[in-house]
This record gives structure tokens, C-alpha cells and sequence, in this order.
């Protein structure tokens, strides 16, 4: 009994080993031969009944070490079955690897807006509030309010395009479409009392188009208003500012300019950020950029506003952001930034 | 304005050896900004004056000299000439070796005709003095050998070009220039000579008299006569001047009036004597259609506002903006009367303005001229012309002066000024400052403005006059103080989710100008008449928007004439809308709506690819965009109506709902819009109004997904009749369904046989689930027929089989 199931293992043994190529069909066929239910283990194990009890253990020992054996060889055999055929599916096609993949077509933020989101956050950053105001603005907001006199050459500086009083009121004042966000500052401040520290983003417009000028542009004006707000606050806060926007390494120069609405008034240049204050055709030559106009809020205004120049000071300041979008994005033509061109669009 | 530093250092000494560069830097920082520093000599380097020698024959050459040159150096150079005007001892101008010519010669040691010339005499053409020129320049025997010809000619000088600010009237001359470098470096100040020490009069004792009879309009007239002048060229140094500041010379008398005026700031004006009808000088206000024949050669028709300055009833001149061609100066002048008057500037603006007519004259009266100033500068102006002319002034200066006005005196404190600047400034810095700058100390911390500078009304004033000298530099920054911690506002964290999300779906953020055409904004339907503008660009620019839709249509307008296939785009803006009630008060003049609008066209991923072909955008793209925009920005309850405008075709579009309010719309094109403003067919737009959709938005998660117990998921394909809207029968299906049902998904639309025509046939994944438990078989397929049944008795649907 013992050498039938030895025969069995050895038959086992040469039928599996024999199959070259072999299939996971064939490897079935040959576990249910000699493992099936009808196959010749179980014959063989059938069979045992008739010997002795002693016999049988000897026996029955053997024949589970065979039914091990024969398992693991086929067990093996099926994982290299699995594998040749794994192989022989892997001998397809290859993918063109080169061709380009489904793209999730991006939009693009106009750097105008992307600019003065900066421009804000930095500010925000500061501790200013962010206040809105009309476009459409009383003249008395945009020019009176603010110190400048009707008739006076200052106004050229600011040519403004007139609301058409067709359908207003007979009493309705000049109005404009505001030459910059500076009316916002008044209106802040009438609206709320010191102290006061905010900046006013905004569309403003003036009547010039040429290649350095369009009818609109943006603005970002800031304000603070305080016992003892001093120059050298401004200089601070803008120098931060200025630092955090353009980099720590931007060198900054205060030099006296005049706005009707503040007093003493300032430009602020930055050191050239294309050549780094060498010269070059960007700063003609001179190392230095105009990038905000600023000063001390003129006591005319503080007044025109509520507020008492005796009891209060402050500074306020106003840039442009195409300019400053220019300068940082290396765009040489201010229209470019109105033409909303999809390729120019698509550069940001 | 041209500075001519030459001039300049008559009236004050430059630190020796400073750069025009530095100095321009200093003013520039004071707040006269220098535009561009000119240096006129450069062209001439290398050509000095130089004195012939002696005078011989080319040995070579018939039409040839051979000279010896004197020209500082050691000994005589040998130049070969062509020219003959010339004899021995005279002064000529020598172009040596190395020496670049302005027309781009560059002089070299040559043989002519086997003599050595080292150098060239030089013609006035040579030296860019004229366009052409007969023989060599000669020079005044009086010129020094060897001197530098740019210096010797007075052709070395640096014209600075400043940009003065529209307060600083008294900057507009060479001596407000002087008197701030005077301040800024600390050295004196000095005044020209006025050697004629006229005494002034009501009237002239020839019987010259003056009458204004518009006195607010003219609140000093002064004149006076000089006799006995020579028209006659200028001489060199005063043509140079005016050269450089851009002022043509043309003779001795109009050049006097510039010189000053350039001097002083205070415009002149010249009557020929000879020209005068009358002996009385009348300031008044025109008729209006009175004609004036000015100087430009132009009839001005003048208004009752603009001022004349006449002989008796004749007009003359348009006061303090142009004179008039009967009393012009001419060759033939003998004696002229100067007028030196102070005119309203506002008026003077409005005059300039009116007949578009700006000069020299109107730019400085309608800034204000110096008041006090009127006599020295006539007696400057007369003295010139004794001196170039021959003149002679006759009897003395006489003039109208109604009422002079004291000087005013401005207090400036100390604390004030350190306040301001938030540092201090030495007393005796600040005081030698606002001396320096003409001011006077009236008492203690009051100062005497001078009537120059009427620009110094207040404290403020006094404080950044002692700024700007001290310089802005010297003032140390502050940190930047914390007041209290601030935040985005509502409004503008919401632009920018929204933003942010359209361009992750790849729609670009477009910036365009506010403005609108008019006719496009009817074309649009937009009803509401817009805020019109009174001196617009353009009929195309000449109202505001009442929509962003003109402005994005216009930009694939351009996308396509430049041969783009698709375009993503949207802008988030304001749209204008007249407040008629505006305009009094602070109300302003109109509601201002933020809006966010944006449009798809053409091919849906951007190009033709190869994986997609040729899918264009369609209806479902523009409303998937404002779908998952809502969605992303968790707006809750939108649903959309069937809508009919003017801008959509009317197959496509739709009203954007929550609760009762349209918050916007969607739509297709309509082609009659899209023919008329020459943009593409097929254009999917939409709009959205912030105000109405902010108070739906959340930035807060949306509650939990319910449970992990494993869902039941069902298809259900139903026949529908065919106006059954998509929205009506998802919310039954989620009412029916309700509690288990916990997802509705449409996955198929199907028209068409075996379909009858009337109806349609929708099919939906559903998802069941339980919160608590897992879900049987069976009470999923009770929930499924329920809305089964559902559909049929509401809808009339039924299961398709």
C-alpha cells in the first residue's frame, strides 16, 4: 500500500514536471486526478480500510506526506503558469508615451486684480481696513473736498470725464467720474471717527489716452488718521510695504512733490527693480522708479471730513496698480493690460 | 521749464566743483523735479579759440593756404585751409586732433598734398552753427587763445528741465530757482542790478494815463516808455540764454521782454509807441463778439468775460495771454511802453482756455505772478534795453495799484513742525531756512510771506517749505503701529472664491473699461437708461456699462479676428445704473451693482486636441460652470426659470433662482446680437449680481455624509411626457424617496423611437442608504416603487420596459 502512493507521488512528480508549457487548465486537470474527489489519493486512501490498524498509520502517514507534496508541486506550477501567461499578456502594443495627454484646461487671473489682491493683503497684514466708495462721484467728494480749488492749474493735473445732468434733478451737483480713490478717503471719514486706518482699492479715470495713459485705471489709496500721525509714520508704514511687495532688498526715496489735498506732500521712488537703481531705460537712467504719491492729509480736508486738524493728524498715499503690475510682471505697454488679449491673458 | 545753469550762477555761487548732476538730484529731492540735464557743449570738444600766425601759399596747391596757428600750446601748429576769408591775426575756431565735429568728423594729423595739417579751421557750418557758411568762423579779437570755443562762446552750459508743480509760481524763473539752491546750500542769494531808479506815479507826465476799470480782473497795472531804441540783433550772451531755454532769439527788444520774464516770471508786454492811438491806457472787459486780430494772426471773436488791454476804446492786446497785431514791435521801433500788470488768474485761465491759447504769459498769470515785484522788473526790463538798445527810459514809471494788499504773516511752531515730521528740526535750521526762502520774521514764530509765494497759506504750508529744504531724508521712519488687527470684507473674499474657482475651471479673468457704446447696451435689451457722459472719448466710450456682457463679447470679438479657436473669459466688475435722485447731498450719482459675468466659445478644451476633435462648448457647459461655481461657493437652493431676453436665443436660457429672487441668468447668444457686434455664433454667457447671491454663499462645510453602512444602489429608467422639467421630477423622486434615498444622479436623456413623440424618457442611478443600519433588499425596492408609483400618479410617467 505504501509503494502505491509512493508510485502515485513519483507518476505526480514526472506528469507535472513533464508539461512544458504549461496552462492553469492542464495543472486543473492534473490536481483533479490526483487530488479530485474521484482522484487517485483518495482511491488509494479508500483502500485503507482493509489494512491493520497498525499499517494504516504507517500507511495513512505516508500518504499525507504524498498529498503535501503533490500540492505544493502543483501550487508552484499554477504561480509559474500565472506568471508565462501575465508575460504573454504584457506582449501587447506599447501606449505612445509621446503624445500629449488630455489636458484640464487652467484659467488665468489678470494681473491687474492679481496685483492689487497683494497690494491689499500686505496692507491687511498692516492693520488696514479695506473701505469701498462710488465711481460715479459728486465733484464735490472728488475735487472740493479735497482742497482743490475751482479754476486752479492744479485741476489740469486730474483732466475728469462729466456725469451728463440729462434726467438728475435741477439741483444736482457737477458731477464726475472719480480722477482717484482720494473721495473715498472723505467719505470714510465721515462715516466713522478717528482713529482710522484704512485702504480704498478702486477703478478711477481720467479724460487721456495715449500710449502711456488709459481713460481707466486702478488705484489703491491708504489712510491713517490718528493723535500724532507724523511723517515718519509714513515713512515706515510705506517702506514696509514697499519692502514686503518688491523685496526686502528695494531701496526707497521720499522727495517732495505737490497734491493739493495733502501737505506737506511726497513722491516715493524705489530703487530701479530691472536694474537694481544702475540705470536703465525703464528708470531713464536714473535708478530710481515713481511708484507712490503720498503726504500729510491736508487740514482743509480734515475738516471737509469732520474731523479736527487740531486734534488729529494723518498721512495718506495713493498708487497706481497698473503701474506697479507693469513693473513687477515686466509688461511694457500699459494698453496690453486693457486689450484682454486671450495669448496675453494666458501669459499669467 | 529750462533752466540755464550759467544764468543761474548770476544769482548764486554754485559750490565749487559740484556736478550738475548732484545738483539736479538736490532739487529733484526739494521738489523741483529735474526731467533731463542737457550739457550743450558736449558736441565741441576739442575745438578752441585759436589766432592765425601767419598766412602762405600751399606750396602744392593754388586754392590752398598753409598757416601757422597759435593756439596756446607750445609752439605754432601747421594747418592747411581752404578758406579765404581770413588774414593773419585773426581769431578763428581750431578743431584740433581728436577733436569730433557735431556733423561726425573726427579730426586726424593728415598730409594735404604733401603737407602735414594738424587740425582744422572750422566754418560755422562746420560747427553746427548754421546750415551753411562761406569761409571760416571768425571769432571777436577780444577771445582768449587756446580757450575751449563751447566756453569762449558761452556754448557751455547745462540746461536743466524742470518739471515745476502747479503751487510753485515763484519757481517758474531763474531767480525762484536761485533762491532755492540759495536755501538748499546755504550760500547768499543775489538780486540783478536795476539801474534805473524810477520813482512811480499815478500818471505819466507825457500824458500817458491808465484807467482799469475791471479791478478785480487787474489788480496792478504799471508801464513805462523807453525812447530811442535800435531794433537790432541781441548780442551773443543773451541769445545763448534765451537759446537754451528754448526761447528764439529775434531782436534786442522782444528778447529784453523774454529775458525778463524768463528772469522774473513776470510777463511783459511791448507797445510800439508809434502804434498808439490814444494817451490812455484802458483795462476792460470786452463786448461780447468784439474782435481782437492777435499776434498769431488769428481773429479771436472774444466773450464779455475776457479782459482787453486798450488805448483808449481800441482793443490792443487779450490781456496777460497774447498782444495784438496793431501795436506790435516791428524793425522800425523807437520807443515802446512796457507793460508789467498782475491779472486774476482765474480769469486768465478761463480766457487761455476758451481760446485754446496758451503762452508763455498765460502759464505764469494764471499760476499769479509776483505783485511786488512790478517795479523792479520794469526797471530791470528798461535798463536792459538802454543797455542793447540805446533806450532811454522817458519820465518815470507809472502805474495803477487800487489797492495794495499788506503781506499776510503764517505761524509755524515748533511743536507744529514736529508734529508733522515726527522728529525735530533745530531752530535755527528751520529759521535760516524760511529766510533763506524770502520769508520774514514778524514776530516770534510768525513769519512775513513774501507776495511771491502765495501758494504759504497756513502752518502746514510753513512746515513742508522747512521740510523739503531740510530734506525728507533726514526724517527717520517709524515702525508701522498697530491699531487693530483687520480682515478681508464680506464683499471682497467673495470676488475672490469666485475668482478662484472660474479659474481653476479654466474660464480667464478679463479687466475691461467701464465705459459702453450705447447702441450695444440697447442691442443687449438692456432697458434702464445708463449714466451718460458729458465729454466722452468716443460715441463707442460715451456712456458707463449697465452690464460686463459689451465688454467680453468685444473680447472674443478680437480673440477671433486674431484667429483664436475657443475663448473661456469672465470679469468681475461693477455695472452703473443712474440714481436720479443722486447728485444733492453726498448721494451719489449712481447705484453701482458688483457683477460677475462670463462667457465660453468654441472648442471646449481650449484647441483642437486629438483626443477631443472638435467638441465645442455648449448650452450644459455654461451652466455646469455656474452650477459647480454655486456649488463650490455652497449656495444652497438655486434653481433655474425659463427665461426670454433680449440676449439669448430664445432655445437657450434661463433665470438663475434662490427663493424668489433672480440672482441671474444664462443663456445662448442671441444671433442677432452676435451678427451686430461682429462676434461668433454660439456663445454660452452668464451673469451673476453679488449683492443677491453673497447672503446664500457659505464658506462653512456642509454637514456630515450619512453613515458607512453599505448603500443599495438602483437604476430607474422612467417616460416621462415631454415639458416635464428635469427639476420637477427630481423633486419628487426625492420626496418619494425620502428618508432612505440618499443620491439622485441623471445618467441618460433619450428622445426618439420607440419613444412616442409627446414624451421623453429619463434614467437616474439612485442611491439608498440607512444611517443606522444596513439596508434590506427589501426596503430598498419598497422605497424604489414608491416613487414609482409616485411618477405615475403625479408625472403620468411610467417605468421603461
Amino acid at each position: 500500500m505504501q509503494n502505491y502512493f509512493q508510485t502515485l507521488l513519483e507518476q505526480a512528480k514526472q506528469e507535472i514536471g513533464e508539461v512544458e508549457e504549461i496552462s492553469s487548465t492542464q495543472l486543473e486537470a492534473l490536481r483533479v486526478k490526483y487530488l479530485g474527489k474521484k482522484g487517485a489519493l483518495s482511491q488509494g486512501l479508500a483502500q485503507m480500510g482493509k489494512l491493520a490498524a497498525e499499517a494504516r498509520k504507517q500507511v495513512g502517514a505516508v500518504a499525507n506526506q504524498v498529498k503535501a507534496e503533490v500540492e505544493a508541486l502543483l501550487t508552484s506550477a499554477m504561480e509559474r503558469a500565472e506568471e508565462l501567461a501575465l508575460e504573454a499578456s504584457l506582449r501587447v502594443p506599447k501606449v505612445d508615451i509621446s503624445l500629449p495627454g488630455r489636458l484640464r484646461p487652467q484659467g488665468h487671473c489678470h494681473p491687474v486684480s492679481q496685483t492689487m489682491d497683494d497690494i491689499v493683503d500686505i496692507f491687511i497684514g498692516m492693520g488696514f481696513e479695506v473701505a469701498d466708495g462710488p465711481e460715479v462721484e459728486l465733484d464735490w467728494y472728488n475735487f472740493e473736498a479735497l482742497n482743490f480749488l475751482e479754476n486752479h492749474p492744479a485741476r489740469d493735473m486730474q483732466d475728469s470725464f462729466y456725469v451728463h445732468p440729462e434726467g438728475f434733478a435741477e439741483d444736482a451737483r457737477p458731477m464726475v467720474l472719480r480722477t482717484h480713490t482720494s473721495p473715498v478717503q472723505v467719505r470714510t471719514m465721515q462715516a466713522q471717527p478717528p482713529p482710522l486706518r484704512a485702504i480704498m482699492p478702486g477703478r478711477v479715470y481720467r479724460r487721456d489716452f495715449d500710449i502711456t495713459h488709459t481713460p481707466m485705471f486702478h488705484q489703491v489709496e491708504g489712510l491713517f488718521v490718528d493723535a500724532n500721525v507724523s511723517m515718519a509714520d509714513l515713512k515706515g508704514t510705506l517702506n514696509a510695504f514697499l519692502r514686503a511687495f518688491f523685496g526686502q532688498e528695494v531701496k526707497t526715496r521720499f522727495r517732495a512733490s505737490y497734491f493739493p489735498f495733502t501737505e506737506p506732500s511726497a513722491e516715493v521712488d524705489i530703487s530701479c527693480v530691472i536694474c537694481k537703481g544702475a540705470g536703465c531705460r525703464v528708470c531713464k537712467m536714473s535708478g530710481w522708479l515713481e511708484i507712490l504719491g503720498a503726504g500729510m492729509v491736508h487740514p482743509n480736508v480734515l475738516l471737509a471730513s469732520g474731523y479736527n486738524p487740531q486734534e488729529v493728524t494723518g498721512f495718506a498715499f495713493g498708487m497706481g496698480v497698473e503701474r506697479t503690475a507693469m513693473l513687477r510682471y515686466g509688461i511694457g505697454d500699459l494698453r496690453s493690460l486693457f486689450e484682454n488679449d486671450i495669448r496675453f491673458l494666458a501669459r499669467f | 521749464m529750462k533752466i540755464s545753469l550759467k544764468w543761474l550762477s548770476d544769482y548764486v555761487h554754485l559750490p565749487r566743483g559740484l556736478a550738475p548732476e548732484v545738483l539736479a538730484e538736490r532739487l529733484t529731492l526739494a521738489g523741483l523735479e529735474v526731467e533731463a540735464i542737457t550739457h550743450l557743449a558736449a558736441p565741441l570738444e576739442g575745438v578752441v579759440v585759436a589766432q592765425v600766425a601767419s598766412l602762405e601759399k600751399h606750396p602744392n596747391a593754388d586754392k590752398l593756404s598753409l598757416t601757422r596757428i597759435d593756439c596756446g600750446e607750445a609752439g605754432p601748429l601747421q594747418v592747411v585751409c581752404g578758406a579765404r576769408n581770413f588774414k593773419c591775426g585773426d581769431k578763428v575756431a581750431l578743431a584740433k586732433e581728436g577733436a569730433l565735429l557735431p556733423n561726425g568728423l573726427r579730426i586726424s594729423r593728415a598730409r594735404v598734398r604733401g603737407v602735414e595739417s594738424c587740425g582744422m579751421l572750422c566754418s560755422p557750418q562746420e560747427l553746427g552753427f548754421s546750415e551753411e557758411s562761406d569761409g571760416l568762423l571768425l571769432l571777436d579779437a577780444g577771445l582768449k587763445v587756446g580757450q575751449p570755443l563751447a566756453e569762449a562762446l558761452e556754448l557751455d552750459d547745462v540746461v536743466l528741465e524742470l518739471n515745476i508743480t502747479p503751487d510753485r509760481q515763484d519757481a517758474l524763473c531763474h531767480l525762484g530757482i536761485a533762491r532755492d539752491i540759495a536755501a538748499l546750500f546755504s550760500v547768499p542769494l543775489r538780486l540783478p542790478e536795476a539801474p534805473f531808479e524810477g520813482k512811480s506815479s499815478v500818471a505819466h507826465p507825457s500824458g500817458v494815463g491808465i484807467d482799469i476799470r475791471a479791478k478785480e480782473r487787474c489788480p496792478r497795472y504799471a508801464a513805462c516808455v523807453v525812447e530811442g531804441l535800435q531794433v537790432a540783433p541781441s548780442p551773443q550772451w543773451m541769445r545763448r540764454r534765451l537759446e537754451a531755454c528754448g526761447i528764439r532769439s529775434i531782436n534786442n527788444l522782444v528778447d529784453v521782454t523774454n529775458y525778463v520774464l524768463l528772469e522774473y516770471g513776470q510777463p511783459l508786454h511791448a507797445f510800439d509807441m508809434g502804434k498808439l492811438h490814444a494817451q490812455q491806457m484802458v483795462v476792460r472787459l470786452a463786448q461780447e463778439g468784439e474782435v481782437l486780430a492777435t499776434l498769431d494772426g488769428k481773429a479771436r471773436v472774444l466773450s464779455s468775460e475776457d479782459l482787453l488791454i486798450c488805448d483808449g476804446e481800441r482793443p490792443l492786446a487779450l490781456a496777460g495771454v497774447m498782444g495784438g497785431k496793431d501795436s506790435e514791435v516791428s524793425a522800425d521801433t523807437r520807443s515802446v511802453l512796457l507793460e508789467c500788470a498782475v491779472f486774476s488768474p482765474t480769469h486768465i485761465r478761463k480766457t487761455a482756455k476758451r481760446h485754446a491759447l496758451q503762452t508763455e504769459s498765460s502759464y505764469r498769470f494764471e499760476r499769479g505772478v509776483d505783485i511786488s515785484q512790478t517795479h523792479a522788473v520794469l526797471r530791470r526790463a528798461a535798463g536792459l534795453l538802454a543797455e542793447l538798445g540805446g533806450g532811454r527810459l522817458a519820465g518815470e514809471i507809472f502805474e495803477a495799484y487800487p489797492a495794495p494788499q499788506p503781506l499776510r504773516g503764517v505761524p509755524l511752531r515748533s511743536s507744529k513742525l514736529h508734529q508733522l515730521l515726527g522728529c525735530g528740526v533745530e531752530e535755527g535750521e528751520k529759521e535760516r531756512i524760511l529766510l533763506a526762502l524770502g520769508l520774514k520774521k514778524q514776530g516770534e514764530g510768525v513769519y512775513e510771506i513774501p507776495a511771491s509765494r502765495s501758494d504759504l497759506l497756513g502752518e502746514e504750508d510753513l512746515a513742508a517749505e522747512v521740510a523739503r529744504i531740510y530734506g525728507y531724508g533726514h526724517i527717520p521712519p517709524s515702525p508701522p503701529r498697530m491699531l487693530r488687527p483687520a480682515q478681508l470684507p464680506d464683499a471682497l473674499f467673495w470676488e475672490r472664491q469666485a475668482r478662484q474657482c472660474l479659474r481653476g475651471m479654466g474660464l480667464s479673468e478679463v479687466v475691461n473699461y467701464s465705459f459702453a457704446d450705447p447702441s450695444h447696451l440697447k442691442l443687449l435689451g438692456m432697458g434702464q437708461a445708463p449714466v451718460a457722459l458729458q465729454n466722452p472719448l468716443s460715441a463707442e466710450m460715451s456712456v458707463l456699462r449697465t452690464s460686463l456682457f459689451p465688454g467680453l463679447l468685444q473680447n472674443i470679438g478680437r480673440a477671433k479676428r486674431r484667429q483664436a479657436e475657443s475663448a473661456a473669459l469672465f470679469e468681475v466688475g461693477r455695472s452703473y445704473f443712474p440714481r436720479l435722485e443722486g447728485g444733492r447731498g453726498s448721494l451719489a450719482p449712481a447705484v453701482e451693482r458688483r457683477e460677475l459675468a462670463g462667457l465660453l466659445w468654441g472648442l471646449r478644451m481650449g484647441k483642437r486636441t486629438w483626443t477631443t476633435a472638435t467638441e465645442a462648448y455648449d448650452f450644459y457647459d455654461i451652466k455646469g460652470v455656474v452650477e459647480s461655481l454655486l456649488g463650490a461657493l455652497k449656495t444652497e437652493g438655486v434653481y433655474f426659470k425659463p427665461l426670454e431676453a433680449a440676449c439669448y436665443h430664445p432655445r437657450a436660457s434661463a433665470s438663475i433662482y434662490i427663493g424668489d429672487k433672480a440672482i441671474g441668468s444664462l443663456g445662448e447668444l442671441h444671433p442677432r446680437v452676435a451678427k451686430r457686434m461682429d462676434v461668433p455664433s454660439h456663445v454660452f454667457l452668464f451673469q451673476l449680481e453679488f449683492e443677491k447671491w453673497m447672503p446664500h454663499a457659505s464658506w462653512q462645510p456642509r454637514p456630515c455624509a450619512s453613515g458607512e453602512h453599505p448603500a443599495v444602489l438602483r437604476d430607474l429608467a422612467v417616460v416621462l411626457p415631454r415639458e416635464c422639467s428635469y427639476e420637477t421630477v427630481v423633486q419628487l423622486i426625492q420626496k418619494a424617496g425620502a428618508p432612505l434615498l440618499e443620491e439622485v444622479q441623471l445618467f441618460d436623456v433619450y428622445f426618439g423611437k420607440p419613444i412616442p413623440e409627446t414624451q421623453k424618457s429619463f434614467a437616474f442611478a439612485l442611491r439608498y442608504r440607512s444611517p443606522e443600519r444596513t439596508l434590506t433588499d427589501a426596503e430598498a425596492t419598497q422605497a424604489h416603487e414608491k416613487i414609482i408609483e409616485e411618477i405615475s400618479r403625479v408625472l403620468g410617467g411610467h417605468l421603461r420596459v
